[in-house]
């Protein structure tokens, strides 16, 4: 089969999302389909009307059937957000369209160390694990999801000492964190189905999709594993914990609250006297803003687990990072031996999925733009940002999504695809094709 | 003082006692005595008639759990000593769950810190909200995290599960509780160092809390003497080579890092152990890794410790008689606590020649020096002034300034300033007496009071001095603060630069603004004005102001500043853009403040901001 003469990419209109089918044509013999997340947590309207993810999902999973003609030669969930993997849900929120992209039979089914399920279920027991070790950290994971769904239930009914404010981000950021119990169950049927497989990948590691990918190099640039990170410290001794430490402790994200905030006043307590009524009431707001702030700070660190696939096509190079920030990518171009050759390799991208819906802590500036040497009035670089505007962050806080200056950048220095232009009207395609010649 | 001294009053009834002892938790329930029981402390705090909370004249408990909701209740604490629980003397781990005694240690350690300011300092310290009462919840949320909050008045400490089954209570750790009061009371009185400046400030106010924990903590002898026994001496003594700084660091440091519950860690961030192990190089200061607040403060506890056990190892060294081999541990433990009461004092004593913005730890160094100085003439006893200076050199930290007779220490005002039309009664207590004499001495050959920028006279208040022949003598200190609101054109003109994206961003967002207002007056078929007047133009505050020491005749002695106009405010502010504290808006600047809460967590999972990386 020799190599692949061109890569179509299909970035499909998720709303707040990514999905992308990653075609590789080849002279002879039928095409290799590689799905790369499926997930959505906001969508657009359709005119004056909403649309529903249990109605958009399924259209969206035939359309990547009807494309790969009923088989996938694999599937990558980036990272367990909602945002990435509501689609591979088999109930009925999602209109079935995880039985959809099941039934196209995918041989691999590649996911994050963290996603490993032996490793969650012994580290529900391993509670005298220490600080660093993965068991502990993907147990905190789950503890994360448990928090995030109880957060997001809550802001759905404030209490009243819940500003406004702070419930919606509340419910956006518990809304994606949540567990998806449908979206991971069929992830991990999918990888047990006779013939097929899963693979946990950090950097460096296999990905598994070199044999069913002929002629393609697929790299794992992140995420690191605990053992890499603990490497990169300066200060071992005295500086045992960093970036993975919040989720990867026992006493991190386990000994964050879940009990609710202020649901049940004075819960079978005594009755608060009236001099203590005023702090009462302040603590009750804090207590909502404290939750806010560990669900953000989760939030990041759940990014963080993301999958990064570089794939190398004959001369061209394609970049898919998920949602990695800064302390995922910071191992691969920064502190892992080989980051040097990483960002040689890394220079030459012809196309890059813009990490994180445009945000402005996914795309290192320094280490990662700047260095892209095919940007530019040429445009020689193609760009795909699966976003949509308006749904998180504010413009006077530079949080707002996708960031503009990172938008403007993209838009004058590369060829930019943004499925916010695509239309959801019926009869249309549901994406855009982008073919990279190879 | 104990509960039982009584001081005859005038009218033959004995008078009230001044003090009270109670017990607490002598660093956190993980420290135990050989037979299991919890090491305990008694301490002396301010002695009042407690309503139930308890409540009292400065504090009030509110037993509240804002992630049960539940209040656990008014709680009524022992009058005396002798009527407490024997549970609580004894130090049974049953006390861990009994919410009587978290009232009791949080409510204890809060008075005994606000005790050792106003003691250190000869006054009243009021709080920074202008009420008198701190709230405190020792229970108040679920979370692995404790706070001080002047916009909710209070402090707030969380509970988590531990790794095995019992909870965690932030509220019975000893540094803890003396962490967030200390928060609070340095912002009682430095009330603009939570305002983004240098990252020498930011870090100061978590540095400067840990430093008063960790010497409230080791000012307790029971704690040391724990300390030193389960340390490699034998039996009651200890030999020479174990009293060196080296091995007292081993004992005491170390082995209190060691007890502590590691799972505070979530809160506290390990700050013993690191600053422990934090070796004197000058090259921490500009390490990229210290450049965040919650790091950075680090070399300031490690600074402070580390003279903390030479000046313990010296004064064992000096106080040895002829020929002796061994040392007491009563003795070295006495001591060592002796020197960490002393060196909290010093500490707290020196925030009064702390500059009212913008701290860098030199300024810090030279504020400590001098008021030690001032204070505690004699320095022969702990040599802390000398120890101080060297140690903080070790760690690349000079003092901000110097002079002759005193090194580090700030150099007197000589300039001759006019009192002709001021009242040295008024300036004592008076912010506008002194806001006058900072007025009729404005000009540049004197206190150079910068014109263009607005003077607000922040607090005046008295402080003491022990003079040269041993009489104790009252002096004023008056805090003054200067901001002005300057357009990019006007800052250049002061010599002052502003970061140049920064500039383009306030240019963009006004000139957006101005686009959509004659926008809107266009369709209105409104006139347009040819050309916007040039001070409507964004502005952007800097800020100075200065404290002012009066000695005991009202002559100006101390006068230590910032200038408005300074030098280090163009790479202040090219600082706060580049870690996003400063932020353009169409109006000019706005400057983002990190919570104290938020703070605290990034040290507890060592967050790192990489400003360079972002868009």
């Amino acid at each position: 089969m020799a190599k692949p003469t061109s890569v179509e990419v299909r970035a499909y209109q998720v709303g707040f999302g990514d999905c992308f089918l990653v075609s590789f044509v080849y002279a002879r013999g039928a095409p290799r389909h590689v799905l790369i997340d499926f997930g959505t947590t906001a969508l657009p309207r359709r005119g004056a009307k909403s649309v529903k993810p249990s109605a958009h999902l399924p259209r969206i999973a035939e359309h990547i059937k009807g494309v790969c003609k009923g088989r996938l030669t694999a599937v990558v969930a980036t990272h367990r957000h909602a945002d990435h993997i509501s689609g591979f849900a088999t109930d009925g929120a999602s209109g079935g369209a995880g039985k959809i992209i099941a039934a196209c039979r995918p041989k691999v089914v590649l996911q994050p160390w963290t996603e490993d399920p032996d490793a969650a279920r012994d580290a529900r027991t391993a509670t005298r694990d220490t600080s660093r070790s993965p068991k502990s950290f993907v147990a905190s994971l789950e503890a994360m999801h448990r928090l995030a769904e109880h957060s997001w239930r809550m802001a759905l009914r404030p209490p009243p000492s819940m500003s406004v404010a702070t419930a919606k981000q509340l419910r956006f950021l518990g809304e994606d964190n949540i567990r998806n119990a449908s979206a991971v169950g069929n992830l991990i049927a999918m990888g047990k189905r006779r013939g097929a497989r899963s693979v946990w990948a950090h950097h460096g590691s296999p990905s598994g999709l070199e044999r069913l990918l002929p002629g393609v190099k697929v790299r794992v640039l992140g995420p690191p594993t605990l053992e890499q990170t603990e490497k990169i410290r300066k200060m071992r001794s005295s500086h045992p914990d960093e970036f993975w430490q919040l989720l990867g402790s026992a006493r991190g994200v386990r000994g964050m609250r879940v009990a609710p905030v202020g649901a049940q006043r004075d819960n079978a307590g005594k009755p608060v006297p009236a001099e203590a009524r005023w702090f009462r009431d302040r603590i009750a707001s804090l207590s909502a803003e404290q939750l806010l702030e560990i669900v953000r700070i989760l939030d990041d660190q759940m990014n963080n687990t993301s999958l990064i696939l570089l794939f190398e096509v004959g001369a061209k190079k394609l970049l898919f990072p998920g949602d990695a920030q800064i302390e995922n990518w910071s191992w691969a171009l920064q502190d892992a031996p080989d980051a040097a050759q990483t960002r040689a390799l890394l220079r030459e991208v012809d196309f890059y999925k813009v990490g994180h819906h445009g945000s402005r802590n996914a795309t290192p500036k320094t280490l990662l733009w700047e260095n892209f040497a095919k940007r530019g009035a040429a445009r020689r670089l193609q760009t795909v940002l699966s976003t949509m505007k308006g749904k998180h962050g504010t413009a006077a806080k530079k949080t707002e999504v996708p960031r503009r200056t990172l938008l403007e950048a993209l838009e004058a220095q590369t060829e930019l695809h943004d499925t916010g232009n695509i239309s959801l009207a019926a009869g249309r395609e549901p994406c855009e094709v982008i073919t990279v010649k190879t | 003082m104990s509960e039982t001294t009584r001081r005859p009053s005038g009218d033959g009834v004995a008078a009230l006692p001044a003090t009270r002892r109670m017990s607490i938790i002598a660093q956190d329930p993980s420290i135990r005595r050989k037979d299991g029981t919890i090491l305990m402390a008694q301490i002396d705090i301010p002695a009042e008639d407690l309503i139930p909370g308890p409540m009292g004249y400065r504090v009030q408990v509110v037993d509240y759990d804002a992630s049960t909701g539940r209040y656990n209740g008014a709680h009524a604490l022992p009058a005396l000593l002798d009527e407490e629980p024997k549970a609580w003397a004894a130090g049974s781990p049953k006390i861990v769950g009994d919410f009587r005694f978290h009232a009791q240690n949080t409510y204890a350690l809060v008075m005994k810190t606000l005790a050792r300011f106003e003691l250190a300092l000869g006054r009243r310290v009021g709080w920074s909200f202008h009420v008198h009462q701190l709230k405190v919840a020792p229970n108040g949320l679920q979370d692995a995290n404790a706070f001080y909050s002047r916009a909710d008045e209070g402090l707030v400490f969380g509970y988590f599960p531990g790794r095995g089954t019992e909870t965690v209570y932030t509220c019975l750790s000893h540094d803890i509780v003396v962490h967030e009061t200390t928060h609070a009371l340095l912002d009682a009185l430095r009330e603009r160092y939570l305002d983004p400046s240098d990252p020498d400030q930011a870090a100061f106010h978590e540095g400067y809390a840990d430093v008063i924990a960790l010497l409230s903590v080791f000012s307790q002898v029971e704690l040391v003497l724990e300390l030193l026994r389960r340390g490699p001496g034998s039996g009651d003594t200890l030999t020479d080579a174990q009293v060196r700084a080296e091995a007292l660091r081993k004992t005491a440091l170390f082995g209190l890092a060691e007890q502590m519950g590691t799972e505070m860690d979530a809160v506290r961030g390990d700050a013993l152990r690191r600053s422990a192990e934090l070796r004197p190089g000058k090259a921490w200061l500009d390490d990229p890794e210290f450049q965040e607040p919650h790091r950075r403060g680090e070399i300031l506890v490690a600074a402070v410790m580390n003279g903390f056990l030479e000046a313990w190892t010296g004064r064992l060294e000096l106080a040895k008689v002829p020929g002796q081999k061994r040392h007491s541990l009563i003795r070295v433990a006495e001591e060592g606590a002796d020197i960490a009461a002393a060196l909290a004092t010093l500490w707290i004593r020196a925030i009064d020649y702390m500059p009212p913005v913008h701290l860098k730890f030199g300024d810090a160094l030279s504020a400590a020096v001098t008021a030690d100085l001032e204070a505690r003439p004699d320095d022969r006893r702990f040599a802390l002034r000398r120890h101080m200076l060297a140690s903080f050199a070790a760690y690349g930290i000079e003092p901000a300034s110097t002079r002759a007779d005193a090194p580090g220490a700030w150099a007197h005002e000589r300039e001759r300033m006019r009192y002709d039309r001021v009242r040295f009664e008024s300036m004592r207590t008076d912010k506008d007496e002194v806001f006058r004499f900072l007025w009729d001495n404005r000009d540049e050959k004197r206190l150079n009071l910068r014109m263009g920028a607005y003077t607000e006279v922040l607090s005046v208040r008295p402080c003491v001095r022990v003079g040269v022949d041993g009489f104790t003598l009252h002096e004023t200190v008056a805090e003054y603060y200067q901001v002005a609101r300057l357009t990019p054109a006007e800052l250049k003109h002061k010599g002052i630069s502003l970061p140049p994206e920064y500039v383009a961003e306030l240019e963009r967002l006004r000139d957006e603004k101005r686009g959509k207002r004659e926008e809107s007056l266009r369709a209105a078929g409104e006139e347009i004005e040819a050309q916007p007047a040039p001070d409507t133009d964004p502005v952007t505050p800097v800020y100075g102001g200065g404290v002012l020491i009066f000695d005991e005749y009202g002559k100006l002695k101390y006068h230590v500043h910032n200038d408005v106009f300074g030098g280090r405010q163009s790479a202040r502010l090219a600082h706060l853009w580049r870690v996003g504290q400063l932020r353009a808006e169409a109006e000019g600047a706005r400057f983002s403040t990190e919570r104290l809460s938020a703070l605290h967590r990034s040290r507890a999972i060592g967050a790192r901001r990489v400003p360079a990386e972002r868009w």
